[in-house]
């Protein structure tokens, strides 16, 4: 797998994060692209559903939780109501187990002595399970059809973003794969790099052996897969190719298209501030008699791959997520570091806390924060993604949470963990406290510079040690050096005869 | 009623005067507006910190023990007021989860929470106060922005400062872009991923230098503390005050001070 998304481990965020925060084409293309998605979901929801809006992510968290606390019952369900249709289901513990699944229905069509073809639509669950590497090490030809995808992988490039997988990279980068990997002639223009995509692509959807998708959602009543794309291009992989796979986490699954509405009203608001993408599919069961389009055989490959554990933990609330990638666009971390800083296929808010869990989840109980260490802290826990969930999870308590972990099992750093506690430890003793702070305002007075535009009653320490290195090396801490507000209060005490 | 000041360890150290002017402001709106006889502002004394450091970075036993604390020493208060908007969302916030649900120190973090209030939604939602009523004698004409702690979200009041004071004519107040951004403090955070945290407090800067305002209103001391570090690190002359400080400047109860990167 590329090592954007899955690097060595333990995995270390900060020199990602260091180059990151200097590049400044990402900083640019990040920025601007996370700001404007930002603005643009507060100003549909406002326009659309006004104080409603809270109402509905109430209903769609509900619903949400009510599958997931259903799920055994909904998976059987939906298998059997899929079946009915003729689609074929399979379950996947694990990810090796799902790519297992699809290499054995390939093999089961397989023309001998000749390369099988895939034409696959954008899927993050493909992403986890590392169904690309498995399909080529067995010489399955696979083309990514959604557009980003598409050009991130003839670049060997990997997503940054769970909704805009390209999100780091601009038309001038994309007009040069063009011409370098497809022979096209060089344009900026946006159609007309669309239109060469779709030249290259378009006979390869007829020509293709298999198609592969995702799903945004399960229906059990329906036993079908709803799919949202804005390119139509999961349309097509399902219509050219003789046998269809869709993957899918389990925790997909809802009701029913009777729960749909309020996920379709926040999905595509909350990624790309539209009603509603472009298109919406529904798929159940194979091609019948007397059609003409669609996959002679369908099948769904449901994957766990951790999530029965997720769901086993406190951290059940992760496995609403509905994968709209809002949460990345109003993380203002997230916006300075971009998604390979994550290590994962996840970035951003959720992949923070969700990379270790599901990881922790899949059986490696102690290397899970171990990891990915760095995660849980990568972030100033200012509750925009909180805020711009649709599904209400809490993330911060999440990243507060593995911040506890992280320290009872040693993995924070030690002198930062006996600062807090000497810092508790006199907060206990209110004289010692003040003691504490007074010795802060006398050091600052001593060893602190004083400027003109300072005044006197302020003084700037320009190099701390310990923990405060990394303040100051930026930064200057500003500390009052002046009268203290106790003094003053005192000193008002007894001026007006202690009567206040 | 009994007011009680919650001073925040961050405040004592690095930003007395935000505590005093706090106090100036809560006093002037006692006597001056409501007339109200006997209510003073008092400080509890044993009064340290709130525990939101070790909270936040993986010691929450450790901040059990400073919550129980905070419950015992504002336990004989109606109201407890402070101008920090992050400690304030930490008692009405955090706290609870701390506690089992039913259990003695659950009711007691319950009830402070209830109580305890930051400084411009003391005034605007339990004193009612109209910010008219708060107009200084000479309003100020110069121009000054807003920066709303992150924390403030979870208790519904981010981006309430500027419309407040822009009612009781602290200066003219310029609408600062991209206000909902955090400003990249977010406690250590700030010195464990510095050159991220720096990096959104330089673009903040940029954005508050973008108003032509010399003054910036920032409703926490932590957030106040990177941006007024920061710039005075890049020579930018910028003057960083809490919303009470704004406040007390407006009424005449605070000299204004200089314009430098940090509090007189």
């Amino acid at each position: 797998m590329n090592p954007l998304i899955a690097p060595p481990l333990p995995f270390d965020m900060k020199p990602r994060a260091r180059d990151a925060v200097r590049d400044l084409k990402l900083q640019q293309f990040v920025g601007n692209a996370t700001h404007l998605k930002d603005t643009q979901r507060g100003g549909i929801f406002g326009r659309d559903f006004g104080h409603d809006y809270d109402e509905l992510r109430t209903v769609a968290r509900d619903t949400k939780q009510y599958a997931l606390d259903h799920l055994d019952e909904l998976l059987e369900r939906f298998i059997t109501n899929a079946e009915k249709s003729g689609a074929k289901v399979h379950a996947a513990t694990t990810g090796r187990e799902a790519c297992e699944i699809a290499l054995n229905i390939a093999r089961a069509h397989g023309a001998q002595g000749r390369a099988m073809s895939c034409v696959k639509s954008k899927s993050m669950v493909t992403e986890e399970i590392g169904l690309l590497p498995a399909f080529e090490a067995a010489g399955i030809k696979t083309l990514e059809t959604d557009l980003g995808e598409f050009i991130l992988q003839i670049d060997g490039d990997a997503p940054s973003h769970i909704v805009t997988p390209m999100i780091h990279k601009d038309r001038v980068a994309t007009a040069k794969s063009f011409v370098r990997e497809l022979g096209a002639r060089y344009t900026e223009d946006p159609t007309e790099l669309t239109m060469i995509a779709r030249a290259h692509m378009r006979g390869l959807y007829r020509t293709a052996d298999l198609g592969v998708s995702g799903a945004n959602f399960l229906l059990a009543d329906e036993g079908a897969a709803v799919i949202c794309t804005n390119e139509g291009n999961f349309d097509l992989s399902v219509g050219g190719p003789p046998v269809h796979i869709v993957f899918v986490g389990i925790e997909k699954l809802i009701r029913g298209a009777r729960d749909l509405a309020p996920f379709l009203k926040l999905l595509a608001r909350s990624g790309t501030a539209q009603p509603l993408t472009v298109y919406t599919s529904f798929v159940r069961g194979p091609r019948r008699v007397g059609e003409h389009g669609g996959p002679k055989e369908l099948h769904f490959v449901l994957v766990d791959a951790g999530r029965v554990g997720v769901l086993a933990s406190e951290k059940r609330d992760l496995l609403r997520c509905i994968r709209c990638g809002a949460c990345l666009n109003a993380c203002p971390v997230y916006r300075k570091v971009g998604g390979h800083s994550y290590g994962s296929m996840y970035a951003g808010p959720i992949g923070a806390v969700l990379t270790p869990e599901l990881e922790r989840a899949q059986g490696n109980t102690d290397a899970g924060l171990a990891n990915y260490a760095d995660l849980p802290r990568a972030s100033s826990l200012c509750g925009a993604c909180y805020e711009a969930c649709p599904v209400k999870i809490d993330i911060p308590k999440f990243l507060m949470h593995d911040r506890a972990r992280l320290r009872e099992r040693g993995l924070s750093p030690k002198s930062e963990g006996h600062m807090l506690k000497l810092w508790r430890w006199l907060a206990e003793r209110p004289a010692m406290f003040r003691f504490a702070i007074r010795a802060v305002r006398l050091h600052a007075r001593m060893l602190g510079s004083k400027d003109a535009r300072s005044g006197a009653e302020h003084s700037w320490i320009k190099s701390a040690p310990g923990p405060g290195a990394g303040w100051t090396q930026s930064r200057d801490l500003g500390i009052a050096t002046g009268e203290s507000f106790r003094d003053w209060f005192a000193r008002r005490d007894n001026k007006s005869g202690g009567g206040r | 009623m009994r007011i009680a000041l919650f001073t925040t360890c961050l405040a004592e150290a690095l930003a007395p005067r935000a505590l005093k002017a706090t106090v100036l402001v809560l006093e002037h709106v006692l006597e001056h507006v409501l007339e109200h006889e006997g209510v003073t502002v008092e400080l509890p004394a044993a009064q340290t910190c709130c525990g939101q450091p070790m909270l936040s970075n993986g010691l929450p036993a450790d901040a059990a023990i400073l919550a129980r604390r905070m419950c015992e020493i504002f336990a004989p208060y109606n109201a407890v007021v402070t101008p920090s908007g992050s400690c304030c969302s930490v008692v009405r916030e955090k706290y609870e989860a701390l506690f089992t649900h039913g259990s003695a120190d659950h009711k007691a973090v319950v009830a402070l929470a209830a109580k305890t209030f930051e400084l411009i939604e003391f005034l605007e939602t339990q004193l009612k106060i109209d910010p008219a009523t708060l107009r200084g004698k000479t309003p100020s004409a110069a121009p000054i922005t807003c920066h709303d702690a992150c924390h403030l979200r979870g208790i519904h009041r981010h981006g309430s400062t500027a419309p407040y004071l822009t009612r009781a004519c602290c200066g003219e107040v310029r609408e600062l872009p991209d206000a909902a951004q955090c400003c990249g403090f977010g406690g250590m955070f700030s010195t464990q991923f510095p050159e991220v945290s720096t990096a959104l407090g330089e673009e903040k800067l940029a954005h508050v230098a973008s108003t032509g305002a010399a003054t910036l209103v920032a409703s926490d001391t932590g957030c106040a503390a990177h941006l007024a570090g920061l710039a005075h690190r890049k020579n930018v002359a910028l003057r960083v005050i809490s919303p009470a400080e704004a406040l007390a400047e407006s009424l005449g109860l605070l000299e204004t001070g200089a314009p430098n990167g940090g509090k007189p």
